[in-house]
């Protein structure tokens, strides 16, 4: 509990202010849908509605938490930074993750946009490297932003030489 | 072990072969054209599979459809089926004689060729298939032998990449070229013209003979063998064979059981079950034994199948080079520059008899998963603690061990987490000895009577039930203490094997109490760090710091380690990384828990 030893500094930006929309989103759609499942079976069977109803209540009741706290809490983790020498991202809520990766050993970059995403005018850039432990990926940022830093991303990767392993 | 027959090329050819574009190789079927002898060192020509390999392929399937044809045909002779009689053997002929065409097609296809920087193979006639592996990517090759194949003087060879780009994508197979083929690609496969680091005292030029062997690293010693069943598997697997013996046994109705009394001449089943009832403590521990000794005989044969003269070696160009296996023969390459590091691999039970193995944390082994990943990176069988430590220190070339590097404590906060596990494990138990009590005092006579009864058809001599109902309801506790007991005994296990260390060229990583696993890797290995924190370990001031890599598993982490020790130490160990991402509230002092020696 040497707290007042070394820190990571929250990387310098965060990402687009929309992105609380998107969870938000997400979320509830996820909380909706799941709130149905157990509702369809109490209206067409008479004994267990009662309790079909309790579990649509309870998992709608912790869906709506969920959707009510977490875009919130994400907006105030989830950052990124790109250096001339390397890759930084925070993200997370209840378990929060922080991820370097220097350019040297950066293997592809790739944008995404899901509809969802792209209803909100938002990308993803996904940074991976020759590491099972999956890529480093920067969600919810402005869509021709995320062009642009996948491009810079591209240019100084292309920069150093190495097969990244 | 690898497996062998799995991944045949998935085109098989179902048609007459194109004539075939290649005028430099004559037809495969003639005996001992493909044999190389070294005229392909301009690496201008494509070279062919062994043309023995269709017989191996014949013989190995013949071996399994004849005798079963044989007994056919006996058999519809004895029903008197005389006519049916004449057809399951040249049915068997002719479905031999097909398979064995269709292979020639194959082989027929398959060309490869290794030239100045790749390694290139075409195959198939319908779906023509064309791979091309630059040689700089190659990782590890790996020659096996399955005895069946090994009678024909053949051999497998599997080329490795360190790619991630989809399973069973980034490795070539060859099935199958002669053993001096074999040899030869291994050979030249992980030999690099223009990498610098590499001394290359070029003395195995063209001999392509096996006695060059470099420095021994480790020869089998038969004693070793003796740490072979020292695993958790010794109980678990003895108890598979009672099982299935007992399974065996109820799915016929106890008639085994019955056959072999009467052949015997020994008493029936009831009577059985009263003697051994009046000799209960004599037959429990008999019963272990038999457990034990079945679970033991089964891992030492397994044992020595696997690690039959095993033989680690470096090679003069670096490349370390595995053989092993009396059945199957593996041979086994990995380049020196992809050996990122060493895994000193202790199972609980084998730990408690001071054994260890080790493993390598190498690009190039990867599995689809960790578990065959670890399985294909073992470099030792187990062995002696003290071995397996300077069997990994003469791996990793450094004067000074990584593995005898003292490594830090984690914070007490980690102990406290490891209790905290522990407490509920207690309490689960606890809840499920209050539930067992209960339905102990509720269930009655009859209900004892429908168990022994269901005991009674499952197992030839009923012992659980009896014994159960005999005790009393406290029992149930007493079996939660223990649980409790074992959990918190676990918990500081755990705690007492975290730990993290850095040598002046490793960083070093311990933890583990079912399996303690001490990794190496090397700090130049090193491709990002990634630190995670749960809302207790936030609490906690903790956090699990993992350096992620290209090697072996792809990450491996110091978990709930201080923040400030974690990244003290990350930072040390690759310092230009994380410092830019990082602050000093107060300029305080990091709190240091490995100190570095200097370099060697």
């Amino acid at each position: 509990m040497s707290n007042d030893a070394l820190r990571l500094r929250p990387p310098n930006h965060r990402v687009d202010r929309r992105a609380v929309g998107w969870w938000t989103t997400q979320a509830l759609s996820v909380t909706v849908v799941l709130t149905v499942i157990p509702v369809v079976p109490a209206l067409i069977w008479e004994p267990v509605r009662f309790w079909f109803l309790v579990a649509a209540g309870v998992l709608g009741g912790i869906g709506l938490l969920i959707t009510a706290v977490m875009p919130r809490w994400r907006y105030r983790v989830h950052r990124w930074e790109i250096t001339d020498t390397a890759v930084y991202t925070s993200s997370g809520w209840l378990w929060q993750e922080w991820r370097v990766a220097p350019m040297s050993r950066i293997q592809t970059v790739d944008t995404a946009r899901g509809p969802l995403q792209r209803a909100f005018g938002l990308a993803s850039v996904t940074v991976t490297t020759a590491s099972a432990a999956g890529p480093i990926e920067i969600s919810g940022l402005d869509h021709e932003l995320a062009t642009e830093v996948a491009d810079q991303l591209t240019d100084s990767t292309e920069a150093v030489p190495g097969d990244a392993t | 072990m690898t497996s062998h027959d799995d991944h045949r090329p998935e085109e098989l050819p179902t048609n007459t072969p194109h004539p075939e574009t290649d005028p430099t190789t004559a037809e495969p079927t003639a005996p001992e054209q493909d044999v190389p002898t070294g005229a392909d060192e301009a690496g201008d020509d494509w070279l062919g599979l062994s043309s023995l390999s269709v017989w191996a392929n014949t013989a190995i399937v013949a071996l399994f459809m004849v005798p079963s044809a044989i007994v056919a045909t006996v058999v519809l002779v004895v029903v008197d089926q005389p006519l049916w009689a004449l057809l399951p053997l040249p049915a068997t002929g002719a479905f031999i004689a097909l398979m064995t065409y269709l292979d020639m097609l194959r082989l027929r296809a398959v060309r490869y060729r290794v030239t100045a920087d790749r390694m290139e193979m075409r195959s198939g006639i319908i779906a023509k298939a064309y791979r091309s592996i630059p040689r700089e990517r190659v990782r590890s090759v790996d020659v096996a032998a399955p005895i069946y194949v090994r009678v024909f003087g053949l051999c497998t060879v599997t080329v490795g990449t360190g790619e991630k780009v989809g399973a069973g994508a980034d490795q070539l197979k060859l099935e199958f070229v002669t053993a001096e083929q074999g040899e030869r690609l291994r050979r030249e496969l992980l030999r690099r013209s223009g990498t610098a680091g590499v001394s290359e005292t070029s003395a195995e030029g063209e001999d392509g003979s096996v006695d060059e062997d470099g420095v021994e690293l480790a020869r089998l010693n038969p004693r070793w063998f003796a740490y072979a069943p020292a695993t958790t598997a010794t109980f678990g697997i003895g108890l598979g064979v009672i099982a299935a013996l007992v399974g065996a046994n109820a799915q016929s109705g106890g008639h085994g059981w019955q056959w072999i009394s009467d052949r015997a001449g020994l008493p029936g089943g009831q009577q059985m079950a009263d003697f051994v009832m009046s000799q209960l403590l004599l037959v429990v521990p008999l019963f272990l034994l038999g457990l034990l000794l079945s679970g033991v005989v089964i891992l030492l044969l397994a044992a020595l199948e696997t690690w039959w003269d095993y033989r680690l070696t470096r090679e003069s160009d670096g490349t370390v080079r595995l053989r092993r296996g009396l059945l199957t023969s593996v041979s086994l390459s990995v380049e020196g520059r992809r050996l990122n590091g060493v895994v000193l691999h202790e199972p609980f039970v084998l730990r408690s008899v001071r054994g260890a193995s080790i493993q390598a944390v190498a690009t190039g082994l990867e599995g689809g998963d960790d578990k065959k990943t670890s399985a294909k990176s073992r470099l030792s069988p187990a062995m002696p603690r003290s071995r397996a430590r300077t069997l990994g220190a003469a791996l990793m070339r450094q004067e000074r061990s990584p593995l005898d590097v003292p490594l830090a404590a984690h914070p007490r906060a980690a102990l406290r987490r490891r209790f905290t596990r522990a407490t509920f494990v207690t309490l689960a138990g606890v809840a499920l000895a209050g539930g067992l009590a209960w339905l102990h005092m509720v269930a009655t006579e009859s209900w004892w009577e429908v168990a022994r009864t269901i005991e009674e058809n499952v197992i030839p001599i009923p012992l659980v039930v009896e014994s159960v109902e005999a005790t009393p309801g406290w029992g149930w506790f007493a079996l939660a203490i223990v649980l409790g007991v074992l959990a918190f005994w676990y918990a500081v296990g755990s705690y007492r094997g975290l730990g993290h260390g850095l040598h002046p060229k490793y960083l070093v990583l311990r933890k583990g109490m079912g399996v303690r696993d001490t990794v190496t890797l090397e700090r130049s290995a090193v491709i990002g760090w990634r630190i995670t924190r749960s809302p207790f370990q936030r609490r906690l001031g903790l956090a699990d710091v993992s350096a992620t890599t290209a090697a072996g598993a792809g990450m491996y982490s110091a978990l709930d380690v201080g923040l400030g020790q974690g990244l003290a130490w990350a930072d040390e160990a690759v310092p230009e990384l994380l410092a830019p991402f990082l602050e000093r509230p107060e300029g305080a002092e990091a709190t240091e828990g490995s100190r570095p020696a200097p370099l060697p």
